[in-house]
């Protein structure tokens, strides 16, 4: 426990101990984690595992300081805490992926009412931000607790060489109300009145430029093809290594492309995984150093991903011509997975919304 | 590190090989696995893809100081 005469000087020390994101942070008292833990209906001592590479122990407690000192409101910690235990799952790799070299921060992605309940969580124009509370102090609570719980420190024991803006935060709904596509989560096997959080280590958008035309008979294929060059550059991840996930954002108009065209979730990923894929001559000129890492196929092109389930789609932002795709880093024992882990919302206790230190 | 304290931790004699620019993170790895004097010798950086003729230099340069690791 620390002790200072003045927030701005608890502030300060927070800086000077590398327990922020750089950024200024809601000090973490004790009455205000309190309250954060007691919205989330657990006990605060609850741990849900360990978290590398420091293997500091996440208690529900030591969630809650990091989502007050991302500016969370006390609705948000059952999402706070399901991302938590998404990066947690073993098949996460959360412990490689913190240690990485490449660019990778978890993308949270939110279905079902919780969107609603414990939000609102946006999932229309620039649901990636700026300027959704939710969207920005919840993905900012699962770095935080990365940071603190976990040890992940630039150059010291997160190796990224760069990084990206998502590792600040990286959170986003699902429109579900606006897609033509069953919800992410339906298609997972979830109920559709579950919430859920999927997380998937994830590069910084990349944003996929068409323009539909509704005289165009193959405006389906060109748009399915336009994504794979997004998805399947060949200087990714994806592309050298192979065998990880990646997500696909649809903007709803491109989503209602798709759908016209009679194409499901499952049939736009399945067309994806074959377009995403690289001859032996590109894969030899541009990722020679990485064959033995991959298994060669000499004869015949080779997909950027081992199956279509690995290609998540979920539609999101405003209506127009850009879409958006994020390769992933891939590496790790499970090949980084994507997780998705239901939202308890039946345990969330709802606390008054003044902070009690004014 | 990480694979040097697992490959120790097996009771399989292990010294870890760590470039310049990446030593912090050997201690740090070393500490959170409670391995913090776990064996470890010094490369220059970077080591991955310079050359073959760069690797036997490099080889040979710390190969007496990985003996001297297995030795101590």
């Amino acid at each position: 426990m620390l002790s200072a005469a003045t927030e701005a000087a608890a502030l300060e020390r927070l800086h000077e101990l590398k327990c922020t994101d750089g950024l200024p942070v809601v000090v973490p008292t004790e009455a205000r984690v309190a309250r954060m833990a007691l919205a989330s209906g657990l006990d605060r001592d609850l741990a849900l595992g360990d978290m590398g590479p420091g293997k500091g122990i996440a208690t529900v407690e030591k969630v809650a300081v990091a989502a007050v000192m991302a500016g969370c409101l006390p609705d948000y910690m059952p999402l706070v805490i399901a991302s938590v235990k998404a990066v947690l799952d073993p098949r996460f790799d959360l412990t490689e992926m913190q240690a990485t070299t490449h660019c990778t921060a978890p993308l949270i992605l939110v279905n079902g009412p919780a969107r609603h309940g414990n939000g609102p969580i946006a999932c229309g124009f620039g649901a990636m931000g700026p300027g959704h509370r939710a969207n920005a102090s919840i993905g900012r609570a699962l770095r935080l607790a990365m940071i603190n719980i976990g040890g992940g420190r630039p150059g010291e024991s997160d190796m990224a060489l760069l990084g990206h803006p998502g590792k600040f935060t990286y959170c986003l709904g699902e429109d579900e109300e606006a897609s033509p596509l069953p919800p992410l989560h339906v298609d997972l096997g979830f109920a559709p009145e579950d919430s859920t959080v999927t997380v998937i280590g994830a590069e910084a958008p990349h944003s996929v430029l068409f323009s539909g035309d509704g005289d165009d008979p193959e405006s389906a294929d060109r748009l399915l093809e336009c994504l794979a060059i997004g998805l399947a550059n060949i200087v990714t991840n994806n592309a050298v290594l192979t065998g990880g996930a990646a997500m696909v954002l649809l903007n709803p108009e491109h989503a209602a492309v798709l759908a016209d065209a009679g194409l499901k979730r499952r049939r736009i990923a399945e067309r994806l995984h074959g377009l995403c894929a690289h001859s032996p001559d590109d894969l030899a000129r541009y990722a020679a150093a990485f064959a033995p890492r991959r298994e060669q196929s000499a004869a015949s092109a080779r997909s950027c991903f081992a199956s279509p389930d690995d290609i998540l789609i979920a539609v999101a932002g405003g209506t127009g011509l850009y879409s958006m795709v994020m390769p992933t880093w891939c590496g790790g024992p499970h090949r980084n997975r994507a997780i998705t882990v239901a939202v308890e919302t039946d345990q969330f206790c709802e606390v008054p919304s003044a902070d009690p230190e004014g | 590190m990480r694979d040097g304290i697992a490959i120790a931790r097996l009771g399989i004699p292990a010294v870890a090989l760590v470039t310049e620019k990446f030593w912090p993170q050997g201690d740090f790895v070393a500490n959170s696995l409670g391995m913090p004097d776990a064996p470890r010798v010094r490369l220059p950086h970077p080591v991955a893809g310079t050359g073959e003729a760069n690797l036997e230099r490099v080889a040979d340069a710390i190969a007496p100081a990985i003996i001297e690791a297995f030795i101590h």
